[in-house]
């Protein structure tokens, strides 16, 4: 039984990727111990002990690298813990810092470089656009009001205006969009970034690069129907052999290592690249559905094994979210507001 | 040509495996679809409904190109 530890289990109306992980985990041919790893003690994994074995705390990210290796060390102890797979973009810069002596203590993973991990700044897109063969919506960087003048007399409403990591909202006029600058500025920082709105297909491919130029499977998708945060909730599997393309020749640039994700809108033949996450999405389930592990081939990486590398699939296979209910004793949320475990 | 990898089901269901889109077409729908994908021409297709419905040609090829102009609108169709 492999203990392998999973963060993002935060099954709420912006979901972490964390249960899908975990029910691709389950499904697979090693055996596997799930241990949560969550920042609230009313994440829903923690109450769903049929998927998640043991559930433990997690200090913030923010907290510094000290608290966070400490308690990783604990559950090790604890529980045996051999695999961690982190799921949230806040908390792998500090798993790709502690990769090496976490895996001298026993817990392997398998997860990007931190060269890779930056590449998903927006700032970046357009030299991964360019060396992958596809485009990039036309984006300028802007750090000031008068910049974000400058920069809506070059494009035509709407625009959308992004922070460098997080959040993208669309602006129909001048004045939304010096509101959404100010707002992204407070939350995110500078530069604020605006960027053309391309029409088209929203595409999506997840995959797991082997770190070596290759990669373990891909899967790409089209989202359907997606809540009022722009988070899926029916798909449909496609076979666009433009955006496979581009996400192997991503793989194969960078020699990519570990989870990722490439958000791309397709318009006739040309690709634009929207956004790059280093990591699972939280449909990752969907890629398990139609018969590629991904999450399996990459607990079989991190774990030194030859994981499966077939991806044959077909179009037209549907993806539904659904929500769920469930009733429980209120002494799981007490044990982990008190103790930090159950 | 876009239209040959369309998955085009005898109830009139489209999709279309590249970009994911779904479309219903009515019956004359799925008949136009089969015959230009058979790589029968508009004004072929035109005849051969002409006959069937017993309208004339003209009325016809009108409604195809109708037809045409909805796939050229779902970029299903370029004109060769």
């Amino acid at each position: 039984m492999i203990k392998v530890a999973v963060s993002g289990i935060n099954a709420v109306d912006n979901p972490g990727p964390g249960l899908g992980i975990i029910k691709g985990l389950r499904q697979g041919k090693i055996p596997v111990a799930p241990i949560g790893l969550a920042y609230d003690a009313m994440e829903p994994g923690i109450y769903l002990d049929h998927l998640v074995e043991r559930a433990y705390l997690m200090p913030y990210p923010s907290e510094g690298e000290a608290p966070f290796l400490n308690r990783l060390l604990y559950i090790k102890e604890k529980e045996g813990l051999e695999v961690v797979i982190p799921a949230l973009d806040a908390e792998l810069p500090l798993f790709i810092d502690l990769e090496s002596r976490l895996s001298a203590y026993g817990i392997k993973s398998f997860l990007p470089t931190k060269e890779q991990f930056r590449l998903r700044a927006k700032d970046r897109l357009q030299e991964v656009a360019r060396r992958i063969g596809i485009k990039i919506p036309q984006t300028l960087a802007v750090t000031s009001i008068k910049e974000l003048e400058e920069a809506l007399s070059e494009l035509s409403f709407p625009v959308m205006i992004k922070g460098l990591f997080y959040k993208a909202l669309k602006a129909y006029t001048p004045a939304e969009a010096q509101q959404y600058f100010y707002s992204i500025a407070a939350e995110w920082g500078y530069p604020v970034l605006v960027q053309e709105v391309v029409e088209g297909e929203e595409v999506n491919v997840v995959g797991v690069g082997d770190g070596e130029g290759g990669h373990f499977g891909l899967l790409a998708i089209k989202k359907l129907w997606i809540t009022s945060l722009g988070k899926i909730w029916t798909g449909v599997t496609i076979t666009h052999s433009g955006l496979l393309k581009a996400a192997e020749d991503f793989v194969r640039a960078y020699a990519w290592r570990g989870a990722f994700e490439l958000e791309v809108i397709a318009q006739d033949e040309d690709l634009y690249l929207v956004e790059i996450n280093p990591r699972f999405p939280a449909w990752i389930y969907f890629a398990v559905g139609v018969g590629i592990n991904l999450p399996e081939r990459l607990l079989a990486a991190a774990l030194g094994q030859e994981p499966e590398r077939s991806w044959d699939y077909p179009a037209g296979k549907l993806y539904i979210r659904f929500t769920d209910d469930l009733v429980t004793e209120l002494e799981v949320f007490q044990h982990m507001v008190t103790r930090g475990e159950r | 040509m876009k239209l040959n990898r369309l998955a085009i089901s005898e109830e009139g269901f489209i999709f279309d495996p590249e970009t994911g889109n779904s479309y219903t077409v009515n019956e004359t729908g799925l008949k136009v679809l089969k015959a230009l994908r058979a790589g029968q021409s508009p004004s072929e297709i035109a005849e051969a409904l002409s006959e069937e419905f017993e309208i004339s040609v003209p009325e016809a090829l009108r409604d195809v190109e109708e037809f045409l102009e909805s796939l050229k609108r779902f970029r299903l169709w370029e004109e060769s």
